[in-house]
C-alpha cells in the first residue's frame, strides 16, 4: 500500500511551474537570511551559497550587483545620492553584515487581547547567546494601552509628599494613594516606564492573551555611520521580498542614541 | 520494515560515517543536510498534492496524512496569512491537511514552482540546528458551477537538524536527522 502511495505521489507532484513567474521568485529576497547573503555577496543568482573557497565569495563585483537590488525602489524617501553613498561606504570599507554581530533587532507588531479587548503591542526582539546556541528574546515592549497609566506632568507643582513626611512615618501615604490616577506623581523624576515588566505581569495574571503577529521589520546599526530599516514587500515585480525601506546617515553616537529612543517609542 | 523506513535509513546511513567525530557543520556537511531536508520537503509537497486532489479516496488521503505528519516534529503548526487579511490563522499540521482535503471544489490542482531557498543552519540553545526552506505552491480550485479560485503561496518551512546515535550490530553509528517544524504559509502576489 505504501509503495502505491509513493508511486501515486510521484505522479501527483509532476506539475512544476517555470517561466516568468519563476524568475520573479528568484529575484525576491525570500528570507532575511537571503538579505544577509546578498548584502555580503555570499550566494549566486539561484540562491546557492558561496563559501570562502569559492572565487565569487564576497567579491566586490558581486556585492555591488546585489546592493543595487536590495532597496525598496518605490520609496521616494530613499534618495539615490544617499543610497549611492551608502553603497560606496559599504564596499570601500568592506562592511559586512553579521547575523551574530549584534546591533540589529526586530520590531514585531502583534495583536493581543487584554481583558477580552484586542490591543496591538510592539515587541522588540534581539538575539541572545544561550547555552549551546542562540535564541530570540524580548528586549522591550511598547503597548499604547499602557501609556495613560504612566502619564504625568513633572513641570507642575502637582501632588507631592512633603519633605518632612518621614517624621510622621509617611502617614500621608493614606492620602497620597487614595486616588490611583495620581499615584504616578509620587514616582522619581528619572523613572521611565518599563512596558515589558507590565506586559509580563499581565500575561502571567492571564489578562493578556496572544492572538496573532501582524507585521515585522528589522533595524540595523551594523554598518558604521548608518542606520537602515529592513521590511518585507509582498508585491508583484522583481523588487520584492526583504528590502531596505529606510536609510539614515548617523554621524555620531548621540544621533544613534536619539534614533534608538525614537524607534523604541521612548519619550 | 516498510519501504519508506528502508529508504530513510539508507539515506541516513550514507551520512553516518562522515558525520562521526565532527563537531560542527562543514560546507560539505551542510550541502548533504540541505539535500536531506529538501527530500523531506519534496515528500511533504507530494503528500499535500495527494491530500488536496479530489480524486484521492478518503481512506488513502487519511493514510497519506499519517505519513505527512511523521515528517514533522511534535506540536508543529501551520501559520496561514492571506493578502487581504494580515492576521495569521494557526492550525495543527493535521488540521491543516484536513482543511485542505475538505475544500469545497470539484477539481483541485496543486503544483509547485521549481524553486527553493535554503537558509543557513543556526544552532539553538539545546544544541540542535535549525534552518528554513522556502518553497512556492500554486493552487487552483474549480467548482462545477463555474466558481474558480487560484493563489500562489510561499511556504517557509522550519527544519530541525540533529545528530543522533544508533546501534547497528554492536557498533554505534552517528547520523544527522532532519525533521520539519512550524510552517508559515503566506499568500503572495505572484
Amino acid at each position: 500500500m505504501l509503495f502505491a502511495i509513493i508511486i501515486f505521489a510521484h505522479s501527483a507532484s509532476g506539475q512544476i511551474i517555470g517561466g516568468e513567474d519563476e524568475s520573479k521568485l528568484y529575484a525576491d529576497t525570500k528570507q532575511v537570511n537571503q538579505f544577509f547573503r546578498r548584502f555580503n555577496g555570499e550566494e549566486d543568482e539561484k540562491g546557492e551559497r558561496y563559501y570562502a573557497r569559492d572565487k565569487q565569495y564576497r567579491s566586490p563585483k558581486l556585492r555591488k550587483k546585489y546592493l543595487g537590488i536590495l532597496f525598496d525602489s518605490q520609496n521616494p524617501n530613499l534618495k539615490s545620492e544617499q543610497v549611492t553613498q551608502f553603497a560606496k561606504d559599504v564596499l570601500d570599507n568592506n562592511q559586512l553584515l553579521n547575523f551574530h554581530g549584534g546591533n540589529w533587532f526586530s520590531e514585531v507588531q502583534a495583536t493581543f487581547t487584554m481583558n477580552g479587548v484586542e490591543q496591538t503591542f510592539t515587541l522588540f526582539m534581539e538575539l541572545e547567546k544561550h547555552l549551546q546556541g542562540t535564541r530570540w528574546v524580548i528586549s522591550k515592549v511598547y503597548g499604547q494601552v499602557f501609556d495613560p497609566y504612566f502619564q504625568r506632568d513633572t513641570t507642575k507643582v502637582g501632588k507631592f509628599l512633603h519633605p518632612l513626611s518621614h517624621e510622621l512615618a509617611f502617614m500621608n501615604f493614606r492620602k497620597a494613594f487614595s486616588n490611583p490616577d495620581s499615584v504616578s506623581q509620587f514616582a522619581v523624576k528619572r523613572f521611565r516606564p518599563d512596558h515589558l515588566s507590565v506586559f509580563l505581569y499581565e500575561m502571567k495574571k492571564g489578562n493578556l492573551k496572544f492572538k496573532s503577529v501582524e507585521s515585522m521589520k528589522f533595524h540595523f546599526f551594523q554598518v558604521k555611520g548608518w542606520y537602515f530599516e529592513l521590511s518585507d514587500f509582498n508585491r508583484p515585480g522583481n523588487n520584492a521580498g526583504w528590502l531596505i525601506s529606510n536609510l539614515v546617515k548617523v554621524n555620531n553616537e548621540q544621533e544613534q542614541a536619539i534614533l534608538k529612543k525614537f524607534l523604541y517609542y521612548e519619550k | 520494515m516498510t519501504l519508506k523506513v528502508i529508504t530513510t535509513s539508507l539515506v541516513l546511513l550514507t551520512f553516518s560515517v562522515a558525520a562521526m567525530a565532527q563537531a560542527d557543520i562543514s560546507p560539505e556537511r551542510k550541502q548533504a543536510i540541505d539535500s536531506l531536508a529538501l527530500e523531506k520537503v519534496r515528500d511533504l509537497s507530494k503528500y499535500i498534492s495527494i491530500i488536496g486532489n479530489k480524486k484521492t479516496p478518503y481512506s488513502e488521503a487519511s493514510r497519506v496524512m499519517d505519513r505527512a505528519e511523521e515528517l514533522f516534529a511534535p506540536e508543529s503548526e501551520m501559520g496561514v496569512s492571506s493578502l487581504n487579511k494580515k492576521e495569521v490563522s494557526y492550525y495543527t499540521v493535521r488540521k491543516y491537511f484536513e482543511r485542505l482535503m475538505a475544500l469545497n471544489y470539484d477539481r483541485v490542482t496543486i503544483s509547485w514552482y521549481d524553486i527553493h531557498y535554503i537558509s543557513d543552519l543556526e544552532r539553538q540553545p539545546d544544541g540542535r540546528y535549525v534552518g528554513v526552506v522556502t518553497i512556492y505552491q500554486r493552487f487552483e480550485g474549480e467548482s462545477d458551477d463555474g466558481l474558480k479560485y487560484k493563489d500562489t503561496t510561499k511556504k517557509d518551512i522550519t527544519i530541525y537538524v540533529e545528530r543522533k546515535k544508533t546501534q547497528i550490530q554492536g557498533r554505534t553509528i552517528e547520523f544527522w536527522d532532519v525533521l520539519l517544524g512550524d510552517v508559515k504559509v503566506t499568500e503572495t502576489s505572484a
